[in-house]
């Protein structure tokens, strides 16, 4: 069987979303899709690598005040942490992080060393068009 | 299969995932199918009330044959055959 395609447009650089963002691409791999994530603007600011791991530079998307419970409900259900989901969902199947050029300028991030490890490559906005236009599955998020 | 025939089996591979909350209990499972054979039957140990829907929806997906599930106290053992 051919493998399907997710396409994942990751606008959101907040605590919360990267966290399902995490798990819907872990449940993607399972199910051996080739999955491409293109990291927008305030996702381009997560992926930074001074940012990524320094969860007091990430706010929640909404109700910031249950942002403790949050995360302490997390630590103790053993949820991952949402990079260490991106990282593990590479390590077990086709996952790719590709930045917007220009969403990482934004927040100074102008070359690959500037973000996490696992991101891929830096691109223009043509190539998530494309690759939106060829997914099975296209999620914003 | 009933309870009494699932613990009967004997599985090829454990894979003990409790403690972990979902998506947790489908990668382990997914990162251990790769390491039996077709044929052979995996045991997915998992606290998550998530996973005794999950991993047979994933079976079917994936080809391998969902066997059942037994209830045990405070966690499920999840049999499957894979394809």
């Amino acid at each position: 069987m051919k493998n399907s395609k997710m396409c994942l447009a990751l606008f959101s650089g907040s605590i919360d979303k990267l966290t399902a963002a995490g798990i819907i691409i872990s449940g993607a791999v399972a199910n051996d899709m080739t999955i491409d994530v293109y990291v927008l603007l305030q996702g381009a600011r997560a992926m930074l690598k001074d940012i990524a791991r320094d969860k007091e530079k990430l706010s929640m998307a909404e109700n910031a005040n249950l942002r403790d419970e949050f995360l302490k409900s997390c630590k103790e259900l053993n949820v991952k942490e949402w990079h260490e989901f991106f990282k593990e969902a590479k390590e077990i199947g086709d996952v790719k992080f590709h930045i917007c050029g220009l969403a990482g300028k934004i927040w100074g991030g102008y070359k690959m060393e500037d973000f996490v490890e696992f991101a891929d490559d830096i691109v223009g906005i043509s190539e998530y068009i494309s690759a939106a236009q060829e997914a099975d599955v296209h999620l914003f998020i | 299969m009933d309870a009494s025939e699932l613990k009967n089996l004997s599985a090829s591979r454990t894979v003990d995932a409790r403690g972990t909350s979902c998506p947790g209990p489908l990668l382990e499972a997914k990162k251990a199918i790769g390491t039996i054979m077709p044929g052979e039957i995996m045991e997915v140990l998992s606290s998550d009330e998530g996973t005794k829907v999950d991993i047979p929806k994933w079976c079917q997906k994936q080809g391998h044959e969902y066997l059942g599930t037994v209830e045990e106290n405070g966690y499920f053992r999840i049999f499957l055959k894979k394809g």
